[in-house]
């Protein structure tokens, strides 16, 4: 590995990331527009019962449930039911950092890399959306509503783990894995390893 | 490359669901919390008097502002992340307990430097604040554990003489 390869990716990590944070925050309501998408397919297929409908608005994605609020204070739709805000700008904050590594490689085609790289991600930003959506219903909006949803206490315990893991550490770990498995050439010459080879015979 | 993968994912699980029990959480996560809260507050005292540490919470006597170090900001899920990633890397045990206390230390030492930035930035203007403290400071200290271990894996003997028994 050249001497000052790995200061010079960083400085330009440091570059790309600031300018990715920038258009991720101006561009997060197409971004996630997939996530919606997928969010409204995983409920429509395992929630059915909970879930009446999967709205987008802004960078947001609104449950609508057939739950009834067991408080005033729950946000309710103007059928009276509970309906859940999760902000996905929290889960997807992945990106610019994928982007700014992605970019900061200098390989050839990193704008297809970013685009599969990003594809990939979507089940996972899914994951914690619903798994949020999941975590509101059943834990946060109090035994009133959790009652509604008919989760036994072990499937509690599951949804709680899921929230937490899809909270702390997908979004931050997902897009590290991605960048690594997308680049391990650029890693072995930054390294000298991840692609380890057999021997090569001596004549 | 797939061996690696699937014991880091393997690991990561295990230690963040350990870590998640109420054994875990009255017996380290708690009183790690509080020592961070009390580091910050000890650091931020050398040039800011105004500062104190209850607990988990950092707050100025000055303006009555506090921030509340919770799951997620005390560092532990990203040092779990690097530790995960050292103990998955195929290397020898005594250079993997090399990474793991370097590492651990320069993860906790930005942390403590991410805990201060955001209880100032709170002070001066609370957008900033949420803006740095959930999107870019997360981002952050994901680049630090990916750089560490970048560094660590540069600094491993050559591959050949980790997976070679040693000749006598």
């Amino acid at each position: 590995m050249r001497k000052g390869a790995l200061p010079r990716f960083l400085l330009l990590v440091f570059a790309w990331l600031f300018l990715s944070f920038i258009v991720w925050r101006v561009s997060a309501p197409f971004l996630v527009w997939p996530v919606t998408l997928l969010s409204h397919a995983f409920s429509a297929m395992f929630l059915s019962d909970l879930v009446n409908g999967v709205e987008q608005q802004g960078s947001a994605i609104i449950f609508l449930t057939s739950l009834r609020p067991a408080q005033a204070t729950t946000t309710i739709s103007a059928s009276g039911l509970l309906t859940v805000e999760v902000d996905t700008l929290i889960y997807t904050f992945g990106l610019p950092l994928l982007a700014a590594l992605t970019l900061a490689t200098r390989q050839p085609r990193s704008m297809r890399t970013l685009g599969l790289a990003y594809a990939v991600l979507l089940p996972l930003e899914t994951w914690s959306v619903v798994a949020q959506f999941l975590k509101d219903v059943a834990i946060t909006a109090g035994p009133g509503v959790a009652s509604q949803t008919g989760f036994s206490a072990w499937q509690r315990e599951v949804i709680a783990f899921a929230y937490q893991f899809g909270a702390l550490i997908l979004p931050t770990v997902g897009p590290a894995v991605v960048w690594v498995l997308a680049h391990r050439a650029f890693l072995e010459r930054l390294s000298g390893r991840f692609a380890p080879r057999p021997a090569s015979r001596q004549a | 490359m797939l061996r690696f993968f699937a014991l880091f994912i393997l690991i990561q699980g295990l230690l963040f669901g350990l870590e998640l029990t109420p054994w875990a959480q009255h017996w380290f996560v708690m009183p790690w919390t509080g020592t961070l809260a009390r580091t910050s507050a000890g650091l931020v005292k050398l040039f800011d008097p105004s500062v104190l540490a209850q607990g988990n919470v950092l707050q100025s006597t000055r303006n009555g502002f506090a921030v509340s170090i919770e799951a997620g900001c005390n560092g532990i899920e990203a040092t779990i992340v690097l530790l995960a990633a050292i103990i998955a890397f195929p290397a020898p045990w005594k250079r993997r307990l090399l990474g793991v206390a370097l590492g651990v230390a320069a993860v906790q030492g930005l942390n403590i430097v991410r805990l201060i930035s955001l209880f100032y930035l709170g002070q001066w203007d609370l957008r900033i604040f949420e803006w740095a403290h959930l999107y870019v400071w997360q981002a952050l200290i994901m680049l630090d554990v990916l750089i560490v271990w970048l560094l660590w894996v540069r600094m491993l003997p050559a591959l050949s003489s980790v997976s070679e028994p040693a000749r006598a």
